[in-house]
């Protein structure tokens, strides 16, 4: 799975390209934290689009996200995942915390 | 139609996207539609992540078994382990319910196999282990998960 990220006015831009299971998610965690890290963050947006498969190790690897991210009151919005990754987050009900956008 | 398929995997997360990209192979001969084939990946994969992450619990000498067998429009599959089974599976049956909290789990594995699919079955492996059963009618209407 890759990882891209780029931060524009404050706002750190992710994008997670392929499948996320337990095979990557170790890594695909260590990536985002990296970019994750930076001091000049005021509001993350991850890009799911590329996103071709999901299973429940994603939700955890995105509240895991989260947690970190509400300590440091840095709101997580999630974009456009397709329609069968859309179900899973839809499901958990991850929504409620990381509200999805479009676009 | 009738036709079955048996599959033994090595319990090592580099084979989930084979193991479900086969059982979905599989399936294509049923007719299904596009999210019902995802319902179907995404099962798959939370049963054989439960046996690797769960019944392994990362030991990589186990192995996965995934029987699946078609009759007309409905799909039966069965994910074996010969792990260390669930002590009490109603409760981990319940949504977020996870022995690994300190591992980023979610809790939400049987949750959805039990939504994705139509029927779920979690029960002790004869041999050891645990075995999960599950089945969809692609020629149903779309269950309704709300």
């Amino acid at each position: 799975m890759k990882v891209n990220g780029k931060t524009v006015n404050h706002t750190l831009y992710a994008s997670l390209c392929g499948e996320l299971d337990e095979s990557c998610a170790a890594q695909v965690r260590q990536q985002l934290d990296t970019l994750l890290q930076s001091p000049d963050i005021g509001k993350v947006v991850l890009d799911l689009s590329g996103v071709s498969f999901m299973d429940s190790t994603g939700i955890g690897m995105l509240i895991g996200r989260y947690k970190s991210l509400k300590a440091r009151e840095i709101p997580l919005l999630l974009a456009s995942p397709s329609s069968v990754v859309d179900k899973l987050l839809s499901l958990s009900g991850i929504y409620e915390i990381m509200p999805k956008i479009v676009g | 139609m009738e036709n079955f398929m048996t599959l033994t995997i090595k319990a090592i997360s580099a084979n989930e996207s084979f193991a479900r990209s086969a059982v979905a192979a599989f399936c294509v001969d049923a007719n299904p539609t596009v999210d019902q084939l995802g319902d179907v990946k995404t099962a798959v994969s939370e049963a054989v992540t439960n046996s690797i992450v769960h019944g392994y619990a990362g030991q990589e000498n186990g192995t996965v078994e995934i029987d699946v067998r078609r009759s007309g429009s409905v799909v039966h599959i069965e994910v074996r382990d010969h792990g260390v089974g669930i002590a009490d599976i109603p409760r981990a049956r319940q949504p977020f319910f996870t022995t690994k909290p300190d591992e980023e789990r979610s809790g939400m594995g049987f949750t959805v196999m039990e939504s994705f699919m139509d029927e779920l079955t979690v029960q002790p492996n004869p041999s050891g282990g645990l075995l999960v059963r599950m089945s969809k009618d692609f020629g149903a209407p779309k269950k309704r998960t709300e």
